[in-house]
């Protein structure tokens, strides 16, 4: 890998991995100077951080009612076998 | 013949867990067929049950459980890559391709969470992703754990983790770009 120049694919790597845990100095530098050149990697990155914070919502609004009775004496002949 | 005493449970939490599973699994069939395991764990574990905590939180640390076991067994199934798969998104030299280059979404994401038709938008790509990745994803987030401890619960590298997490994100958002950002 070249001392500075980050390709798309190791900058996008680099922003996955810095969710999580601190990179070190030299590659800190490297996402750096390769996001201050690079739109579509800047752009990455918001939307990454956008996916993480839906992520840790549910994937829905409404709970799916059911048949709550059904499902209870369903589980009661489960539970009695 | 049923313990009564788990009957009477089964009566009193049954909606409860329920609301609770489907809120993990966003899927209702699933969520049953986890309330039910719950149940069927406490009738087993009724005699070591130390009353020491409530009912009610006694069966929702078994439903827990089962609800990171399912994900965890799911994203246990077939961890591999394709080789080819990386060369979708980027050229030999790691440059973006050009039909894969992120746009610019314009967004911030405070209304996206209330949107209902970006969070179907969102189920269907995480469930285009190949299921061990999804489940990966979910446990990560449902965990709300780091790195490393996801990868000593699920006995993968942390080389293999990142991989999958890298590319799981970029599947997904090129999938979100194109099924929201450029259709709306």
């Amino acid at each position: 890998m070249h001392l500075i120049v980050l390709s798309c694919l190791k900058a996008t790597e680099l922003i996955e991995k810095r969710m999580d845990h601190k990179l070190n100095f030299v590659q800190n530098l490297q996402l750096t100077m390769h996001k201050s050149m690079c739109k579509a990697c800047l752009d990455y990155e918001k939307q990454s951080f956008i996916l993480d914070d839906v992520l840790k919502h549910p994937l829905h609004k409404d709970v799916v009612m059911i048949d709550l009775d059904k499902f209870k004496s369903e589980i009661i002949a489960k539970i009695s076998e | 013949m049923a313990n009564s005493e788990v009957v009477e449970w089964v009566d009193k939490y049954t909606s409860d867990l329920y609301n609770w599973a489907y809120h993990k699994t966003s899927n209702a069939e699933m969520a049953q067929d986890l309330v039910q395991d719950t149940f069927v764990v406490a009738v087993e574990k009724i005699e070591s049950f130390q009353r020491k905590s409530s009912v009610k939180t006694w069966l929702f640390s078994i439903l827990n459980n089962k609800i990171v076991d399912f994900y965890r067994k799911k994203s246990k199934a077939h961890i591999s890559f394709e080789g080819s798969f990386l060369s979708n998104f980027f050229t030999e030299d790691g440059e973006w391709t050009n039909e894969s280059k992120p746009n610019d979404w314009n967004q911030d994401d405070a209304h996206l969470l209330d949107d209902n038709e970006f969070l179907g938008v969102l189920k269907t790509c995480m469930d285009a992703l190949p299921e061990s990745w999804s489940a990966t994803v979910k446990l990560k987030y449902l965990l709300q754990k780091k790195g490393e401890e996801i990868c000593k619960e699920l006995e993968i590298t942390s080389s293999n983790y990142w991989q999958m997490i890298h590319r799981a994100k970029l599947q997904l958002r090129a999938c979100i770009e194109k099924k929201w950002f450029l259709e709306n």
